[in-house]
């Protein structure tokens, strides 16, 4: 049966690797609060959110995020709608989260 | 990154065969500390499309697998858009080709029966079962059809629900087309709490639309046992603009708690038998509660959803399970789209961090629900919420409804953003 088969080969690699773990789960770095708020960003800055005209952040320095995180939160950027999400933010948020959307 | 597969294991320890690890006294419990963990996603949706992506695109070693009964997914968002007769059903529909090809996913087109906690195993409809390591749970939701007398499950068939997208928006849809110029389209809202807040407001307002355009003498009646609704001042300020007297909204104390649904006679029994309302397409959302297999499981509360830590989605019920979706009780979020595709990203980390002994995160996430008015008038609620004291919470000072009394510019641009969301949004979970 295909699907124990498969779990049985996880299971022989989990083995191999007892006592290693956190290597073998963090394939990349531990997974931080800023990358998750970035993440959660990425669902409406994305290519294809693009196309239609919203800005990919893939494609944006977190220089230039913090700068215009900032200007929505305190109103000197209009906004339909950055401005209502800017507010939910400190500084120091909009750093963290900053640095991880080229990494996308 | 390890790079020690199986074949290698199994010539360094002389074991030929997987099957022999049966027979020297291994647990499954090895498996549950270790680095190469398998995961198990139930549910294909928002929720659980999202979680199975994003775990293995921050682990790729780990073992993820999605079942879904579905060989594709319809949104329920985007859905009340092909209702208004300008968006078509496949433009809502998507498979699960990049989650398999692209982001090695194993996504089996099956039905989860049972979860037998204590073995960590989840039985199939195909007679396969399937043991994890941590379990996520996106089953949505399910109708209870018991609390309205006169109507079962059934009579979806004549009185579709709408309410999970795909032949029955079709069906809905038909039935529109079908109706006579100058009939009647009545909805029969649900009680909270339920999927998608506002969507009944954009459902009656893509209606109006519809009929505006094919059958301008059709009238609109939204029967509701609530006394208010998402964004109603943006609807009803919509709703004057563009549709005058067409859309009539009865709330709770004016008439609209429906008491008995007639359904060969399409007609809604309200205000303490005092009101019958007649219908030509008759719309009933049942009230709901978490997805059958939720409560098979034993995960659901009274109220009939599931508690979680809200910090992780770990279920109270269970250390190995999550549930995330329409399904969970989540604080201040919504249920929601968007925020199901949050809960998929929040417990993707979670499970990461848990496996790799991390403490978790106090996770922080952005949200947005876009509605139209028509095609080109949109309306929007934002929310930031922040895990803090126990709970989901908003964040003060942040997030609203767009302010009432603006351009129509505004408004076009609020309508171009909620077809940009839809498009990455979609490309977030299965593009």
């Amino acid at each position: 049966m295909k699907h124990s088969r498969l779990f049985a080969a996880g299971l022989v690699a989990s083995l191999a690797m007892a006592g290693t773990a956190s290597q073998a789960i963090a394939d990349n770095d531990e997974i931080t609060r800023g990358q998750l708020m970035a993440a959660s960003c990425k669902a409406c800055h994305n290519a294809a959110a693009a196309e239609k005209g919203v800005p990919d952040l893939s494609r944006v320095s977190a220089g230039v995020i913090q700068s215009q995180m900032r200007a929505f939160r305190d109103g000197e950027r209009e906004a339909t709608i950055m401005d209502r999400h800017a507010k939910g933010y400190t500084d120091e948020e909009i750093e963290a989260m900053s640095v991880y959307f080229a990494r996308f | 990154m390890h790079n020690f597969t199986r074949r290698h294991f199994l010539k360094a320890f002389g074991i030929t065969s997987a099957a022999a690890l049966t027979g020297i006294g291994l647990t499954p419990h090895a498996a549950h500390s270790a680095g190469k963990a398998h995961v198990v996603v139930v549910g294909g949706g928002t929720g659980g499309a999202t979680a199975a992506r994003y775990l293995k695109q921050l682990s790729p070693s780990m073992a993820v697998t999605l079942i879904e009964p579905n060989a594709t997914y319809v949104t329920c968002y985007g859905s009340n858009w092909v209702l208004g007769g300008f968006e078509s059903i496949e433009a809502i529909t998507h498979g699960y080709d990049n989650l398999r090809d692209r982001d090695g996913v194993d996504v089996i087109q099956d039905k989860v029966i049972g979860v037998d906690v204590d073995s960590r195993t989840v039985r199939l409809e195909s007679g396969d079962s399937l043991q994890y390591d941590k379990l996520v749970m996106s089953p949505g939701i399910d109708f209870k059809y018991d609390e309205m007398p006169g109507i079962e499950e059934s009579d979806a068939e004549t009185i579709p629900h709408a309410w999970k997208a795909g032949s029955q928006t079709e069906l809905l849809r038909a039935q529109l087309q079908a109706m006579p110029n100058g009939g009647v389209y009545v909805m029969v809202a649900p009680p909270n709490p339920y999927r998608c807040p506002p969507g009944p407001y954009e459902r009656v307002s893509m209606v109006a639309y519809y009929l505006k355009t094919h059958k301008p003498r059709s009238k609109v009646i939204v029967l509701d046992p609530k006394e208010g609704f998402a964004k109603q001042g943006l609807f009803e300020e919509g709703w004057a603009e563009h549709y005058g007297d067409m859309i009539e909204w009865r709330g709770g104390a004016n008439g609209g708690r429906v008491e008995e649904i007639d359904v060969s006679g399409k007609t809604a029994h309200a205000d303490g038998g005092q009101e019958r309302v007649r219908a030509d397409v008759m719309n009933f959302v049942p009230a709901q509660r978490a997805g059958q297999i939720a409560h098979d499981a034993g995960l659901t509360n009274e109220q009939g959803w599931a508690s979680v830590d809200q910090r992780t989605f770990k279920s109270v019920m269970d250390d190995n399970i999550y549930v995330i979706g329409d399904a969970s009780v989540a604080g201040a979020m919504p249920k929601s789209g968007h925020a199901a595709n949050n809960q998929g990203k929040i417990v993707a980390a979670a499970i990461l961090r848990e496996l790799s002994g991390q403490e978790p995160l106090d996770p922080s996430s952005a949200s947005t629900c876009y509605g139209l008015i028509t095609p080109d008038y949109g309306v929007s609620i934002a929310a930031v919420y922040k895990y803090q004291n126990g709970t989901q919470a908003a964040v003060e000072g942040s997030g609203g409804v767009s302010p009432l009394g603006q351009s129509s510019t505004f408004r076009r641009q609020e309508a171009e953003h909620t077809r940009a969301w839809y498009a990455g949004i979609t490309q977030d979970i299965w593009g």
